[in-house]
C-alpha cells in the first residue's frame, strides 16, 4: 500500500519486479542503478547467492524529488525467480503497490513463464490481493534472442487480460525505462482513485528538506554481497564503528577512574581516533555535562563531533563550540527534546509536561494596604 | 487492498518521536527506527546520520517477514521479538501493533535487558497510537490530485532517459 507521510513529506511506493528465474528482473534494476542520476537513486542492494542468483531479494529506493511538495519515493523490489525460493519470495510481494512481469520471450521458456504467474496469482491470493486490482505491466524481456515467440503468441498465452506490455531487452536497456515510467504512472493512478489516500496539499517546503530525503545518493557502487557477509554498506560502517571504538573505549576506562590516555598510550590505541589524540581529554569526568547532550540532538550533520565525545569536550572547554551547535537544524514545528527523564529513572506512564505554575505578581492588596497605610498618615500627619 | 494505505500525519509523529526519544535516553540506546512491515521507514531517532534508514528498513522488515514464515514453520504465529547480536553493535525489533515493527540498535553501553524492558513499554504505548491512526485514516478525504499524477509524469520523462 502506498505510504504517505506528512511529517517527512514523502509519499512511498512499493513496486516488486516478478517472473520466472533468469528472466532478467534483477538486470532491469541493474539498468536502471546504471543510468538514473545518482541524486534520484539511492544504494542497490542485492540479497544474492555466490552465483549471483537472487536468494530473496534485490532493493533499489528511487526518488524522482519533490511533486507538490511531497518527495515522491519509489521502492523496487525483485523476487527470487527460482521455483526453489517460493517462500522468500511470497514475502516480497507484502504491501506491494505495482507489479512489473518479466517474462522471457524464447520459446522453451514459456513454461516457466505461465507456471510464474499461475504462481504470483496464487501468492497474491495469499495475501488477500486480486490480481485484477493491481496495477501490472507485463515486460517480454530478450527480444534480442533468436528463438523468440512473435508478440502475438506471447499474448495470447500470457496477457488474456489485456495489460500494458513492452518489449525490451533488458541487458541494453531497452524498454526497461518505458516500464518503469508505465508501473510508475499506474501505480500513482491508483493512488489517486483510492478514496482513502487524503488530499496532498500544495504547501511549500524548504527545499533543503527534498534534498536530504536522498541520503545514500551519492554512493555508487552497487553491493553485491553474498548473504555470508552482511549486508551493511561498509564505509559509513568503518567510520562509525572507529568514532564509536574510541568513545566507548575511553568512557569506560574514565569510569574505572585511571587516566585514560595513559592507558590508551599504553595500550597504542592513541592512532585509531583524533578523538582521544588531545591528552587533555582524561581531565573530564565521563558524567559531566558534555556528556549529557542527548544523542537524539546531533541528527542532521555528519561534521559535529559525537555529543559526549573526548573531541566534543575538548571543543567545548576551548569554547570552540557550544551545546547550541547540538541542536538539529530547524525542521519547522519540531517538538523540542524530552528533557524530563534521565537513565535509570523509570518511564513515566503519563508523560504529560510538568504545568508551569502562573509567574506571582505582586498581590494588588499590599499595595492597596501600603497607600492606605499613606492614607492615614498623611491624614493625622504622622512621618 | 488499497484500502489501507499507511497515512502518517504530522502530530502522530511528533508523538511517536517523543517516545522514541525518550526511549532511547532511558536505555541509552544509540538509535531507533520504526519501521513499516512492508519495509517503509516511518520515523527514526537518534543517532542515525551515518546509517543508510531507506535500506536498513527495507533489510529489517524483510528479515521480520523471514522469521515469521519460520515461526510458521515450527507452529508459531509469529515471533514478536527479534535480537541481533553482533561484535560491538546488537538491534532489538519488536512487533508494534499488528503492521510495525520497532528496531533499536545499541552498543555495549548499555544492556539487552534495559532495551528489552523500554522496547516493551514504548511498542504499547506505540501501539495505541496506530489504533488511533487507522480509525483516523478510514475518514480520509479524496485521492492525489490530478496534477500530482500529470507533474509526475513529466519528472519521469526527464529522468528516465536512454
Amino acid at each position: 500500500m502506498v505510504s504517505i507521510n506528512y511529517a517527512a513529506r514523502e509519499v512511498t511506493c512499493k513496486i516488486v519486479y516478478y517472473g520466472p528465474g533468469l528472466s532478467g528482473k534483477t538486470t532491469n534494476l541493474l539498468y536502471v542503478h546504471k543510468k538514473v542520476p545518482p541524486t534520484t537513486r539511492g544504494k542497490m542492494i542485492s540479497l544474492a547467492t555466490e552465483a549471483d542468483r537472487t536468494l530473496y531479494f534485490d532493493f533499489l529506493p528511487i526518488n524522482i524529488g519533490a511533486i507538490n511538495g511531497f518527495a515522491a519515493k519509489f521502492q523496487l523490489y525483485t523476487v527470487p525467480g527460482q521455483v526453489y525460493y517460493n517462500a522468500t519470495r511470497k514475502l516480497v510481494l507484502r504491501g506491494v503497490d505495482g507489479l512489473v512481469f518479466v517474462a522471457d520471450s524464447q520459446a522453451e521458456k514459456m513454461d516457466e513463464n505461465i507456471e510464474s504467474l499461475t504462481n504470483l496469482k496464487e501468492n497474491l491470493a495469499e495475501y488477500g490481493y486480486n490480481i485484477d486490482d493491481l496495477p501490472i505491466v507485463i515486460q517480454y524481456n530478450k527480444r534480442d534472442l533468436t528463438g523468440i515467440l512473435s508478440l502475438p503468441e506471447l499474448e495470447a498465452k500470457l496477457n488474456p487480460s489485456g495489460w500494458k506490455y513492452f518489449e525490451a531487452e533488458a541487458v541494453t536497456g531497452k524498454g526497461v525505462f518505458d516500464t518503469l515510467k508505465m508501473i510508475i504512472k499506474l501505480v500513482l493512478e491508483k493512488a489517486k482513485n483510492s478514496r482513502n489516500t487524503p488530499q496532498v496539499s500544495r504547501e511549500p517546503v524548504p527545499a533543503n528538506q527534498a534534498q536530504a530525503e536522498t541520503p545514500a545518493a551519492a554512493q555508487d557502487s552497487v553491493t553485491q554481497q553474498p548473504v555470508t557477509a552482511g549486508v551493511m554498506a561498509t564505509d559509513a560502517m568503518a567510520v562509525r564503528q572507529a568514532v564509536y571504538n574510541a568513545n566507548t573505549r575511553s568512557s569506560s576506562q574514565e569510569e574505572e577512574g585511571e587516566p585514560a590516555v595513559e592507558k590508551e598510550v599504553e595500550y597504542g590505541m592513541l592512532k585509531e581516533s583524533k578523538a582521544i589524540d588531545e591528552p587533555l581529554g582524561s581531565q573530564f569526568p565521563a558524567n559531566s555535562d558534555a556528556g549529557a547532550v542527548s544523542e537524539s540532538e546531533i541528527e542532521g550533520e555528519s561534521q559535529r563531533p559525537f555529543p559526549g565525545s573526548t573531541t566534543s569536550r575538548i571543543l567545548r572547554r576551548e569554547r570552540r563550540i557550544t551545546v547550541s551547535d547540538f541542536q538539529p537544524a530547524s525542521r519547522g514545528n519540531e517538538t523540542p527534546p524530552y528533557r524530563g527523564h534521565f537513565a535509570g529513572e523509570a518511564i513515566r506512564k503519563d508523560s504529560a509536561p510538568v504545568q508551569q505554575l502562573p509567574t506571582p505578581i505582586m498581590a494588588p492588596a499590599q499595595r492597596i494596604i501600603k497607600k492606605k497605610q499613606g492614607f492615614f498618615k498623611r491624614l493625622f500627619g504622622i512621618k | 487492498m488499497n484500502d489501507d494505505n499507511l497515512i502518517i500525519y504530522e502530530e502522530e509523529i511528533e508523538k511517536i518521536d517523543s517516545i522514541l526519544a525518550r526511549m532511547l535516553k532511558g536505555a541509552e540506546a544509540k538509535c531507533a527506527l520504526l519501521v513499516d512491515k512492508d519495509g517503509h521507514l516511518i520515523t527514526r531517532q537518534g543517532f542515525t546520520h551515518s546509517l543508510d534508514t531507506t535500506a536498513l528498513a527495507a533489510l529489517l522488515a524483510g528479515s521480520f517477514a523471514s522469521t515469521k514464515e519460520i515461526a510458521r514453520l515450527v507452529g508459531e504465529s509469529e515471533f514478536s521479538v527479534l535480537f541481533h547480536q553482533g561484535k560491538k553493535d546488537h538491534i532489538h525489533m519488536s512487533l508494534v501493533g499488528d503492521r510495525s515493527i520497532l528496531a533499536v540498535i545499541f552498543d555495549d553501553r548499555t544492556t539487552i535487558g534495559m532495551v528489552r524492558l523500554y522496547a516493551k513499554e514504548t511498542a504499547s504505548e506505540l501501539a495505541k497510537i496506530f489504533a488511533s491512526l487507522k480509525s483516523r485514516a478510514h475518514s480520509g478525504g479524496p485521492g492525489l490530485t490530478d496534477e500530482f499524477t500529470a507533474s509526475a509524469g513529466h519528472k519521469l520523462d526527464d529522468i528516465f532517459q536512454d
